[in-house]
């Protein structure tokens, strides 16, 4: 994987296909789909994990980019934020609908902070945490995470990554349920501050494009 | 409770975006999201700061029937056409929301079949969902007389509206800033007369304002119904 540090940058690359793409322009479509369905197909596949459904929502998706293309608004939004965004939601989606047995283990939390249970999974697939840790060093945010506690990490790992409800969140990490709302609560907005530094970053390197 | 409140929509956008909100709750914040402007606004906030996290996923190719399935899909359609930017915010919803097809908000239109004695048009404004908390879904219809002179807007169910807010009926042309066609009712029917205003129109919208209508001249809330005008 390349250094991921570049999302500005691959979405300048896919604003243009998607302009294109907006007046109608299948081979620019066609070039989008291909650039950015792998990514999309993956944030799919950790939310819902059945790889049928992953591939329906994934049709679902581009056609419906197909559609909306004309109304993308590059001031508002850079595409690749935009295109994950609406993958993300059509996966969650699908979860009311199909999750009606998650996979959830209650885990007793461990008091070593450092200790990464919920990463055990079935599969060869990163746990969340993992992927927020990586996320934070490719995004030189790791500073951010260092003003989160173990189990604020854990929990808003878990919702953002794979998925989970609130509720799955607490099952699974065997805490109650206010204490895991309060986690992913104070998780997001400490995370808020560092992350909005992040995103002025990367406005004023795509200030020179 | 007062979604305009910044702390409030921070705190329900970054559970939207975050994927917590879940269930009941989540269907109404995308419900509420086409009326509130700051909710919006939140939303696309906490997508900058979240979605790029998601860059350590390791990326996995989709076999590739599904770009075939995806490609006979859209073979026939041609996307609609570029629009001017309110209308852009409101397509961009659309799409972060992911769960109108344009194609559904496209609108039936109802055309009669066009003879000497110009016929009267009848146009269905569908809904676009954007019926929030401030108003409940439904459709108008409104017929345009053969001359283009005049028309009659009428909702399929009355709509309810808060005592503060007026529904204003627009002219969309093919190309520049919407045109007003001033207040219309939301439980009866309004007649409309605005000599040649319609000249031009590609489509008809009606948006969500305060009352007394657009302090702008344009669409400032947003835009609850549209349909296309085939003439």
């Amino acid at each position: 994987m390349p250094p991921s540090s570049d999302w500005s940058e691959r979405s300048r690359d896919l604003s243009q296909l998607l302009a294109r793409a907006g007046s109608g322009d299948r081979a620019a479509f066609a070039a989008l789909y291909e650039r950015s369905s792998a990514h999309l197909f993956a944030v799919v596949l950790r939310i819902c994990r059945d790889r049928a459904q992953a591939e329906d929502i994934l049709q679902e998706v581009y056609v419906n980019v197909w559609r909306a293309a004309s109304g993308f608004d590059a001031a508002q939004s850079q595409p690749l934020t935009w295109l994950t965004s609406i993958a993300r939601n059509r996966a969650i989606d699908s979860l009311r609908r199909a999750r009606t047995q998650p996979q959830i283990r209650a885990n007793t939390f461990s008091d070593d902070e450092d200790s990464d249970v919920y990463d055990a999974t079935a599969d060869d697939n990163p746990g969340p945490l993992e992927l927020l840790s990586r996320a934070a060093d490719a995004r030189a945010l790791s500073h951010c995470m260092q003003d989160l506690s173990a189990p604020q990490r854990q929990s808003v790992a878990l919702a953002f990554y794979d998925g989970l409800s609130h509720a799955e969140v607490a099952e699974k990490m065997g805490e109650p349920l206010g204490t895991v709302k309060s986690w992913v609560r104070r998780a997001l907005m400490s995370l808020k501050a560092c992350l909005e530094r992040a995103s002025e970053r990367d406005s004023a390197i795509g200030k020179d494009a | 409770m007062d979604y305009s409140r910044a702390a409030l929509a921070d705190h329900l956008a970054a559970e939207y975006v975050s994927g917590s909100l879940r269930g009941p709750a989540r269907r109404r914040f995308e419900a509420l999201l086409p009326a509130h402007p700051r909710l919006r606004a939140a939303v696309r906030e906490w997508q900058s700061r979240l979605m790029p996290l998601t860059v350590s996923i390791e990326p996995r190719k989709p076999p590739a029937a599904v770009w075939k399935r995806i490609e006979a899909r859209i073979g026939g359609a041609t996307p609609p056409p570029a629009r001017t930017s309110w209308w852009s915010q409101l397509a961009l919803w659309r799409g972060v929301s992911a769960f109108a097809s344009i194609a559904a908000i496209g609108l039936a239109v109802l055309l009669s079949s066009p003879g000497p004695a110009q016929p009267p048009v009848v146009v269905v404004l569908s809904a676009t969902g954007a019926a929030g908390g401030a108003v409940v879904p439904a459709s108008f219809v409104a017929s345009i007389s053969g001359d283009g002179r005049a028309l009659v807007t009428r909702p399929l169910v009355n709509v309810s509206l808060q005592a503060d807010r007026a529904l204003e009926l627009w002219a969309l042309p093919g190309s520049g800033a919407p045109r007003s066609l001033g207040l219309i009712s939301a439980s009866g029917a309004t007649v409309v007369k605005k000599g040649k205003v319609l000249e031009g129109a590609t489509g008809l919208a009606v948006s969500l304002e305060p009352a007394g209508g657009s302090p702008t001249g344009a669409p400032t809330g947003p835009v609850l119904y549209v349909g296309k005008l085939q003439i």
